[in-house]
Formats: structure tokens, C-alpha cells, sequence
């Protein structure tokens, strides 16, 4: 029976690779205007907070909060970004990591809304909530051969994959846009860009806030998922990690963001013993990556090579 | 009551103006900010309480020992992170930033492992001598950090200014290409900088754990990036405003503690370094430039 492939374990390891793969993008996205934001474990922070509090307090459905959290991440996304995108490279690396810690200093501080350093528990999880309202409507998750706990995963780990799909899919036309060029354009150089017509300000604001919608919507689905947050979760080690899935995957193209989270969520789960040098480990890998492959381990030219490849491959076929 | 905090305060900023120092001269001369310098710092604090605590040497060999260190540290910076960056072509000047951060994860996490998390005593001689003036009670370790740090911001200068070496720095901060030509050797110079900019690190390391009397792998982080908000603070790469900056920092937190909501204490840096970057881009004490930001 199906029951039987589905390990609870491997599909939480897999939801939590789709809502990494949406952090990657979320530093992709303001990286392919060439600018390095290390804020986004902020605004992730304020993502899962604002989602989680309105459904605790205000009972509000997981759809709507989610959203809300988004909503409110990339409107503090636009107060921090048109006031910080005067400021430059290391400038607004500085300037968006202070930013990060300004917010974890508040959730910490905050007592009586954020519980403190102590965090929110009871959140309301997708899973279990999707599974009340399928119990309602008269289906069990045992009439196809589903224990209760792998329905919720599986169904958790099903919208996270759709969710994805779409963002990838979002991300990857507007690459081929009007927008997407004017990115590619003030990534190579801002005063040419600027000098044939393109508003980079607009521009530049623009992937900032996408930035900081796309990570505020990660953490609001991280906050449904795990049920539990506290302000350790939105630290600067978060914020270094989701630097890494970039600078080791790629972060020129698309597909780096997504290969580097991937490999780096499943790394430390395959190799236990990693687990506990973990953060050595990404440490040493950012100074290699660094001094041998800064473009990361995809790249361009590696991706025309594998388009050959298969085309050949094809072609062989054929013959 | 406000005396005795203002003595409090300016004991905190003569430290973070150490700090702060590291930075702004790797900064002046490479353009770069050093993520990983308060990593560095912290290992010359745990190097003190090493000494002092577990060999139970006198406070003048922790000295030595963490300058020794971080200088050691600083050296491998050096040349497994920023030097294979340099001069390479198609390299973004981001990757040193990222390169940086590699080495500060790297330490903080290698220090969990070497000396366990938790908080470790540090032990000092004279840590709780102290003598009274009316109602101000003063400490003497909180002269004794006062007078290190007023002779080694002074000794910095001094050096920066009148020696041959200062000078081929300052020179190499002006112009790392000009200076090359003018048969200064900007790859030692490089390397000087990054070293003795992680000594004072060490040195700054040793002090605040005779300050707080207590080390732990996570304040690398929280030193670090006060130290760069003391450099936007006072503009980058200037070491005036290095020093104003440091001391501007210690007194505001130290009164926040006092007259505020001590939980918001570490929040004051970043806030001011948004309100910097935004009001003042260039510092209090930095020039305008018209190109703008590099």
C-alpha cells in the first residue's frame, strides 16, 4: 500500500527543503539585481510572527494570515529599502544585518506579544488543520491507506511543492521579463543601466521588496509548519544559512538557489555526523566557494553544457 | 549616580573603540569590512581565561598569549581568505564579505567545540578593588582598561603618523596602486594590517573580559557587529572616528541600561547605524565624496 513508502520523517525532511529552496530564492531574487541583502532571516522573522499571532489571537484562517505575514514582511521591505537603497553593496549588507538583529532584539523584548526569547507554541499547523477539515467533510485519511500523521505530511509537503512550482515558475518569466532584464542590467553595471533609460531606483526597490515578500512568506509557512517559533529560529545564523544556498548553489542563475538549499538541507540529515560541525562546515565552504568558484557550483556556462549534453543526447536517439 | 555611570560608559567605549579600531584599519587599507574580527576578538578572550583561569598566570602573560593568537589568527585570514580573492579577475567586491563571514562561522563554532557554550569566569588579580570619591565608587580595572586603551589608541597614532611603516599603510590606504609604484611593498602592508588589526582585536578580547569577568563563544558576534556600527558610526576607515564612535556608543548604552529598557541595549547600535546610513552616509567624522558609496 501506499502507507508503506511514506516515511513521516523523509516527508518532513522534504518540506523542509521546499520552504529552504523559497528562502534561496528569496536572496536570489535580490542578488540578480546585484544587491547582497542579509536581512531576509529578518524579514522571515516578521513573515512567521505576523501569520502566527494573527492566528492565534484573531483566529484567522492559515490562507489569510499567510498572506498577511507576506504582506506585512514586503511593507516593511519598502520602508527599509527605499531608504537603504541609497547605500551600496557592503553598505547594505551592514545596513540589512543590523536591520535583522533590530528585529530579533524587538521579538525578544517584546514580552507581551512575542512571548519573548521563550517563542510562540500552538501554532496552528497546515497539516493537522487540512486534516480537521477533511475529517469534517466525511474522509479518512485510513480509507486510502494513510496513517493519520503521513496524511498530514504528505499534504503539507504537496502544497509546499505546488507553492514552489509556482514561485519558480513566477521567477523564471520574469527573468526572460522587461523586469527581469532591468535587474540583469543594474547587476552589471548601474550607471550604464541608469545612462540607457532603465529607473534603477524603482528597480532596485523592487527586488528588495520581492526579497522580503518572498522571505516573509517562507517564514509565515515555516511558522504553520513547525508550530513552534521563537526569535532563535531568525537569528544571524539563519540569515548566514540562507546566504550559503546562494553562494554554494549559485547565485547567478535560478537554479543555483534551488540546487544549493536543497543540498544543503539534505547534507547535515544524510551525514548524522555532520550535523554537529554543521556550521564549521558551512564556514569552511563559504571561504572555498569564495576563493575557487565565487559564481557558485552552477553557473552559466555549466548549464549550457548540460542543455548540450542532453541535446545530443537526444539527438543520439534519434539516429 | 550619573558620574559613576558616565565612568561606567567610558570604560565600555574605550573598549569598543578598540574594537572599532581593527576594523577601520583593515578597512582604510583594503576596503573591505572584516566580518570575521570579532570571531577574533572573542578567541583572544578565551585565550585570557585559558591563562588566567586554567594555568593561573598573571594578567600580563594573558596579554601576550592573546596577541600571539589572534596575530597567528590573523595571519591565516589573511592568506587562506582575503589573499586568493585578491587581484583575481571577475570577482565580486562582495566575495570578501562573504569570505568573511565564512571565517567568523567558522571560529564561533570551532570555539563551541574547543571551550563548550556557556559562560566562562575570568579571572583577575585585582578584579574587585576598588576605592570610593564622595559616592562614585570607581574600580581599578576599569582604569586599568581605560589607561590600555588611551595608550593604544595613542601609540596607533603616533605609529600610523610618524613611522616609515605607518606611513606606507596611510599610503596604501590612499592608493593601494600608487603606492606599489612608489616601491612600497602593499603585500606586507596587507598582511601587517590584517595582523595587527586581530592583535588589538586580542588585546580589546583580554580587556573585556577583565571588564565583564565573563567570556562566551556568542559575544564574538555581538562585539563584531558593534564594531562595525561604532565604523559607520565614525565613517569608515577613520581612525578618529573609530575612537568618538566607540566612546559615543559605550556612554549611550550604558545610560539606556540606566534610564532605559536595559533589553533594548543591543538594539541601540543598529538603529543608529540605520539612522547614520541614512542622515549621514559618510560618518560623523568622513568626507563627502561625489561618487558616492563604492
Amino acid at each position: 500500500m501506499l502507507g508503506d513508502f511514506l516515511n513521516p520523517y523523509y516527508l518532513q525532511v522534504a518540506s523542509f527543503i521546499m520552504i529552504n529552496i523559497i528562502l534561496g530564492l528569496s536572496i536570489y531574487v535580490t542578488l540578480s539585481s546585484g544587491q547582497l541583502s542579509l536581512g531576509n532571516a529578518g524579514f522571515m522573522g516578521i513573515g512567521a510572527y505576523t501569520s502566527a499571532l494573527l492566528t492565534i489571537n484573531y483566529d484567522m484562517p492559515i490562507v489569510v494570515s499567510v498572506i498577511a505575514g507576506a504582506i506585512v514582511a514586503g511593507l516593511v521591505g519598502i520602508l527599509i529599502g527605499i531608504p537603504s537603497l541609497r547605500l551600496t553593496g557592503v553598505y547594505l549588507a551592514i545596513a540589512t544585518l543590523g536591520f535583522g538583529e533590530v528585529i530579533r532584539v524587538f521579538m525578544i523584548n517584546w514580552e507581551s506579544l512575542t512571548k519573548g526569547a521563550v517563542g510562540l507554541s500552538g501554532i496552528p499547523q497546515i497539516g493537522r488543520e487540512l486534516l480537521k477539515v477533511s475529517r469534517d467533510a466525511g474522509f479518512n485519511p485510513l480509507d486510502i491507506g494513510l496513517k493519520n500523521n503521513q496524511y498530514v505530511y504528505l499534504l503539507v509537503l504537496i502544497i509546499l511543492v505546488i507553492i514552489n512550482i509556482l514561485l519558480i515558475w513566477f521567477l523564471v518569466r520574469q527573468n526572460k521579463s522587461r523586469v527581469g532584464r532591468a535587474f540583469a542590467a543594474i547587476k552589471m553595471d548601474e550607471k550604464a543601466a541608469e545612462a540607457m533609460g532603465v529607473n534603477i531606483t524603482y528597480y532596485k526597490v523592487l527586488s528588495f521588496v520581492q526579497g522580503a515578500v518572498i522571505s516573509g512568506f517562507a517564514g509565515a509557512l515555516f511558522a504553520h509548519v513547525m508550530g513552534y517559533i521563537s526569535p532563535a529560529d531568525f537569528s544571524y545564523h539563519r540569515a548566514v544559512e540562507i546566504l550559503i544556498f546562494a553562494v554554494f548553489g549559485g547565485s547567478e542563475v535560478i537554479w543555483g538557489s534551488i540546487f544549493g538549499a536543497t543540498f544543503m538541507t539534505l547534507m547535515p540529515e544524510v551525514l548524522r555526523f555532520i550535523s554537529e560541525y554543521r556550521y564549521m562546515i558551512y564556514g569552511a565552504i563559504l571561504i572555498l566557494m569564495m576563493a575557487f568558484r565565487p559564481q557558485g557550483i552552477i553557473d552559466v556556462p555549466l548549464l549550457q553544457k548540460l542543455q548540450l549534453s542532453k541535446r545530443r543526447g537526444k539527438h543520439g536517439s534519434k539516429n | 549616580m550619573l558620574l559613576e555611570q558616565l565612568i561606567n560608559g567610558i570604560t565600555l567605549g574605550s573598549i569598543y573603540a578598540i574594537v572599532a579600531l581593527g576594523f577601520t584599519l583593515v578597512f582604510g587599507v583594503l576596503g573591505i569590512i572584516n566580518m570575521a574580527h570579532g570571531e577574533i576578538f572573542m578567541f583572544g578572550a578565551f585565550v585570557g581565561v585559558m591563562v588566567t583561569s586554567t594555568l593561573g598566570w598573571p594578567i600580563w602573560m594573558a596579554f601576550l598569549a592573546a596577541i600571539i593568537v589572534t596575530a597567528i589568527l590573523g595571519y591565516m585570514l589573511e592568506r587562506f581568505a582575503l589573499r586568493p580573492l585578491r587581484g583575481k579577475k571577475g570577482v565580486s567586491h562582495l566575495a570578501p564579505l562573504i569570505s568573511t563571514i565564512g571565517v567568523s562561522i567558522l571560529l564561533e563554532n570551532l570555539s563551541h567545540h574547543l571551550f563548550g557554550a556557556g559562560n566562562h569566569p575570568f579571572k583577575n588579580a585585582f578584579a574587585e578593588i576598588h576605592f570610593t570619591i564622595g559616592s562614585i565608587t570607581i574600580y581599578v580595572v576599569q582604569i586599568v582598561i581605560f589607561v590600555i586603551s588611551v595608550v593604544l589608541m595613542m601609540a596607533l597614532s603616533y605609529w600610523l603618523s610618524k613611522t616609515r611603516a605607518g606611513k606606507a599603510l596611510r599610503a596604501t590606504a590612499e592608493n593601494l596602486d600608487t603606492a606599489s609604484i612608489l616601491g612600497v611593498n602593499t603585500r606586507q602592508i596587507i598582511t601587517l594590517t590584517v595582523v595587527m588589526a586581530s592583535a588589538m582585536g586580542g588585546i580589546a578580547g583580554i580587556l573585556v573580559g577583565m571588564a565583564f569577568n565573563s567570556v562566551n563563544p556568542q559575544m564574538g558576534l555581538s562585539m563584531g557587529l558593534k564594531g562595525l556600527a561604532i565604523i559607520i558610526l565614525g565613517g569608515m576607515g577613520n581612525v578618529k572616528g573609530a575612537m568618538a564612535g566607540g566612546l559615543i556608543l559605550g556612554l549611550a548604552e550604558t545610560l539606556i541600561v540606566a534610564y532605559g529598557d536595559s533589553g533594548y541595549r543591543d538594539a541601540i547600535a543598529f538603529l543608529a547605524i540605520i539612522v547614520i546610513l541614512l542622515i549621514r552616509p559618510q560618518g560623523l567624522f568622513g568626507q563627502k565624496t561625489s561618487e558616492g558609496r563604492p
